[in-house]
């Protein structure tokens, strides 16, 4: 007969012998766009703070310098090496800067437009395109597979110039219709693989323990899969929105006034083609910092069941 | 003992491309009946355990459970895998849900009994597998032991007809696998029907009414576990044995 307390040590090396690898967990970076600030990096955590506090500046600042003071500021070393500062006093300063401003609401408020229904059709379209791809029935997989792979093929400038001009001959889309289509159709495919990526980052036995209890695949997916797979996908689709936004600038050579096209008409009027573009760059900045902070606030709040 | 089966395999193959993962299995396990499997790694244990619930596809033979077959294209696969409650490796239990909701979830998405019932019978369970208290507590705070005790009222909930054991113990540190056991071993005392994937050979040796050696995807030997372990047949489980038990 055996002693137990050999048996138990046997018994002990053979389990470990066959124990899983301890679970990592997954998340996923993909680069476009701008990086999401999270505490867990510090130097990327502290750089989104000196933009983000360092761009509203900037702005305040160039639109209102000649008001605040800021004028003097501005000529300060001429006042020390030439001293002839009446001359410049009297010169009347037009603020291309906050001209600007006053000139470009419509440009905001069609960005806005085309981001926002942009945003919530490519969602939609890529869950159905990361469901199809995962999916084993072949027809399905293929026509999913083939829409990932053309639209990826081509750049969103091309799609946008073939949408308008190549389907308004069969068909008359609005222009702004037409943007958004676009935008969210292939926005729709790169979101297509953030979510196929997030569906099978889920270990498979979260599928075969809810098959096991008699769930139908149907009811596993959307009861234990995908409530999971938010918490991997989440900042990548944030991260998509945010290129989003970005890409929405290329609407501009359509006949759409969003804020980089209104910012061109500015400039060909007024000349002032530097402070326009400046602004420009500054509003994105601002925008897309601000949306990076609040896809990393809703990360962390996804992932609580996850803190021990 | 000697009711009626409740699984029944005949001839059963199965391949994973040229590997023969299991080669002409046929067994019963009657109702009441405790099976333990043991075997070498890669015996085809699990993937015998996974064929039951066709977790697992099998390309030749038939598996019957409760007279049924589960390859019957008329089948409720789903409804089938009601009646058979599986305890994995991993635990795999939902990470996004409480000790309580995990063991909630399938009786009220399945069954849609109403949430108040459901409550009832999870805390019922999880004070039977004696945890209770951690009712609220998300997998990711609880202890491998703790974690794998839900998973079994998680699948006692559907009042299952056979529970499917697959290395219960396995991942679980030395020093906990106890409380797993001793769940375990209470509910073949009830005389649930069970059937279990182990090197647990202490475990075996207590509640396995039959003792099932596997190797190479064949069944190489079948005997009550007195017999398997003081007298065995073959020679392949004699050098099994000898390693696992060396003297």
């Amino acid at each position: 007969m055996i002693q137990p307390y050999k048996k138990r040590k046997i018994d002990q090396a053979l389990a470990r012998q066959e124990a899983p690898p301890p679970e990592k967990p997954v998340t996923i970076d993909i680069a476009d766009g701008p990086a999401i600030p999270r505490p867990s990096d510090p130097g990327l955590y502290s750089a989104w703070k000196f933009v983000m506090i360092a761009t509203p500046l900037i702005m305040i600042y160039l639109t209102t310098y000649d008001q605040i003071g800021g004028f003097i500021v501005r000529h300060l070393p001429e006042f020390f090496w030439r001293g002839n500062f009446l001359e410049d006093w009297a010169l009347t300063e037009r603020n291309a800067y906050r001209a600007f401003f006053f000139f470009m609401p419509d440009g905001f408020q069609v960005t806005f437009q085309v981001t926002l229904f942009s945003i919530p059709v490519a969602v939609f379209l890529g869950v159905i395109t990361g469901l199809c791809r995962i999916s084993r029935r072949r027809p399905i997989n293929l026509a999913a597979s083939i829409y990932v792979e053309v639209v990826r093929g081509i750049p969103l400038l091309v799609q946008l110039f073939y949408l308008y001009y190549a389907l308004g001959r069969l068909i008359t889309i609005p222009p702004l219709g037409s943007a958004v289509l676009a935008i969210s159709f292939c926005y729709g495919a790169y979101m297509g693989e953030v979510v196929r990526s997030g569906i099978e980052a889920i270990d498979r036995g979260q599928r075969e323990a809810a098959l096991s209890l008699g769930f139908t695949p149907f009811q596993a997916m959307f009861y234990v899969i995908l409530p999971q797979a938010v918490r991997t996908i989440l900042p990548p689709v944030g991260n998509e929105c945010i290129a989003l936004l970005k890409d929405s600038t290329l609407v501009s050579v359509l006949a759409i006034a969003d804020i980089m096209r209104r910012a061109r008409e500015f400039a060909t009027i007024s000349y002032d083609y530097f402070e326009a573009y400046t602004m420009v760059a500054l509003v994105y900045l601002f925008l897309t910092l601000l949306l990076s902070k609040l896809v990393s606030k809703m990360e962390g709040r996804m992932g609580s069941y996850e803190r021990r | 003992m000697g009711g009626q089966p409740v699984i029944v395999m005949e001839g059963v193959y199965k391949y994973f491309g040229d590997f023969a993962a299991l080669t002409n299995i046929s067994l019963n396990i009657e109702k009441g009946q405790k099976l333990v499997l043991v075997g070498p790694s890669g015996s085809g244990k699990s993937t015998l355990l996974r064929a039951i619930n066709r977790l697992e596809t099998i390309d030749h033979g038939r598996i019957l459970v409760d007279g049924q077959d589960i390859y019957d294209p008329g089948i409720n696969l789903n409804q089938l895998r009601t009646r058979m409650g599986m305890v994995f490796q991993g635990f795999n239990l939902f990470r996004h849900k409480t000790a309580l909701e995990n063991v909630t979830m399938a009786p009220r998405k399945v069954l849609k009994m109403s949430a108040k019932e459901a409550d009832r019978r999870g805390l019922d369970l999880l004070h039977k597998v004696g945890i209770a208290d951690k009712a609220a507590n998300y997998p990711a705070q609880l202890s491998g032991g703790q974690q794998q005790r839900v998973a079994i009222a998680r699948a006692l909930v559907m009042n299952p007809d056979i529970m499917l054991f697959d290395e219960p113990t396995s991942a679980l540190d030395p020093e906990v696998t106890h409380e797993v056991l001793d769940v375990m071993v209470a509910l073949a005392r009830e005389g649930m029907t069970m059937a279990v994937v182990t090197h647990e050979m202490g475990f075996a040796r207590q509640v396995a009414d039959r003792v099932i050696f596997m190797d190479q995807g064949q069944i190489i030997e079948e005997a009550p576990p007195a017999l398997f372990f003081e007298n065995p047949r073959s020679d392949r489980t004699r050098t099994f044995l000898r390693q696992i038990l060396p003297f």
